[in-house]
């Protein structure tokens, strides 16, 4: 920190007016003070002194200096070890950070926000994956970072009541995607084939005697009408089909023009082979249908716990 | 058309349909200042602000139009009629058990 400012003060000590000076030596030092700053975020200094109080408690050799991202929470009286799945370059070692019965998966990671990149993303599904193997899990959203193993247990502290009944809720339960998408040209075509009305208008349009502008309009809207008519009859359908192997379902909104489903539904392990039999049916019945049935995944669309931030009590 | 099932992680576009913003979450700038803060020395600390679990069968809503427009509901009209029988049977009880509750009061 003295070499910049000294040199700076040095080299106006010679030539320039004391107001002048003073400028040049704040500068100096507000850049001297600013240097360690970056420093700090790239390579992990030692734990710093605010850390001291935490350092007496007993302490991992995994060491502090590291901060901790969360992929789920699941149930677990043990510390349990995944194996190098996690987020990295060098896939971390995953572990648990535990609270009674209660434990949050873990790795270490560096101090810093993590970037929603496809490796990373799939590395957070990744873990989800492989601990849902022999747990129920409340997945985390992507991109949680703990400083420390103490915030975790203090998190599930706090959370504990939260985290225990949506367990419960969600225990032995799994997740499954299903989304329809059709071939919408050639519904357009069966419509014209099937429906009289549609058919004598686009016959009309195609012949050409006179405006064709209201026939038109008035084809588009019996075309719009007939689509959405036939998507609701397959959507209800499809969901009628498979009410009676699974716990719940959500219909989140279609992407796109293709698709005229997007649904996800909460299956019980014991239930998943005849759910799955259940899709391929369905599959088989609607040959006009494409499906993309996905899973099993962490029941993220049927948890949402909020978390936020508050000022703890007495701390005024 | 034959339906395979592929596992959750080989699509990017399903995972971030799930992972940025379901399940447990904290809201942006939490996550970005939990990274930098010591929740201890602050003295603030992580709170569950909702808890929604979804165990309900629900179909879904508005699927294609984003507006709902009067169609054609082939079987639904029964159920709607027996639901409705139900509701006004409901409705008579209750009306019945309010006389009462007023009959006794004045009494």
């Amino acid at each position: 920190m003295a070499r910049p400012a000294s040199r700076a003060a040095s080299r106006n000590g010679r030539s320039r007016p004391a107001a002048a000076r003073t400028t040049k030596k704040a500068t100096g030092r507000a850049r001297a003070q600013a240097r360690p700053a970056p420093a700090e975020k790239k390579r992990q200094p030692p734990p710093p002194p605010a850390d001291m109080r935490r350092a007496a408690a007993p302490a991992p050799a995994t060491g502090e200096a590291r901060s901790k991202y969360v992929y789920c929470v699941i149930e677990s009286e043990k510390p349990l070890r995944f194996g190098p799945l996690g987020l990295g370059a060098e896939p971390s070692e995953v572990t648990t950070v535990n609270f009674r019965d209660l434990a949050a998966v873990v790795s270490d990671t560096p101090r810093e926000v993590i970037d929603a990149t496809r490796e990373n993303i799939l590395a957070h599904e990744r873990v989800n994956e492989a601990v849902m193997r022999n747990h129920t899990v409340i997945p985390m959203s992507f991109g949680t970072v703990f400083k420390t193993r103490d915030d975790i247990v203090e998190l599930l502290r706090a959370a504990y009541e939260a985290f225990t009944d949506v367990l419960q809720k969600m225990r032995d339960k799994l997740e499954f995607g299903l989304k329809v998408l059709w071939d919408r040209d050639q519904i357009v075509r069966e419509i014209e084939k099937d429906d009289e009305n549609v058919r004598r208008l686009k016959d009309e349009i195609s012949s050409q005697s006179g405006s064709t502008y209201f026939a038109r309009m008035q084809y588009g809207r019996m075309v719009d009408t007939a689509l959405e008519v036939m998507a609701e009859r397959y959507v209800g359908a499809i969901f009628e089909a498979l009410r009676p192997v699974s716990t719940a379902s959500r219909g989140n909104k279609p992407i796109g023009e293709k698709m005229i489903m997007n649904a996800a539904f909460l299956v019980t392990r014991d239930q998943e082979n005849a759910f799955d039999a259940r899709v391929k049916e369905i599959g088989a019945r609607f040959d006009t249908l494409t499906l993309k049935y996905t899973g099993p995944w962490p029941p993220y669309n049927f948890v949402n716990i909020r978390l936020k931030l508050e000022r703890a009590q007495g701390s005024e | 058309m034959p339906v395979e099932r592929t596992a959750g992680g080989t699509s990017l576009i399903d995972v971030l349909d799930r992972v940025l913003d379901k399940g447990i979450v904290i809201d942006a700038w939490v996550r970005v200042s939990l990274v930098g803060i010591d929740l201890i020395t602050v003295e603030a600390r992580v709170v569950v602000a909702s808890i929604d679990t979804y165990l309900k069968y629900s179909e879904a809503v508005g699927q294609v139009a984003p507006v709902a427009r009067p169609v054609e509901m082939p079987r639904s009209s029964d159920s709607l009629l027996a639901e409705n029988v139900a509701l006004r049977s409901q409705l008579a009880a209750n009306e019945s058990a309010a006389a009462g509750r007023r009959a006794r009061r004045r009494r």
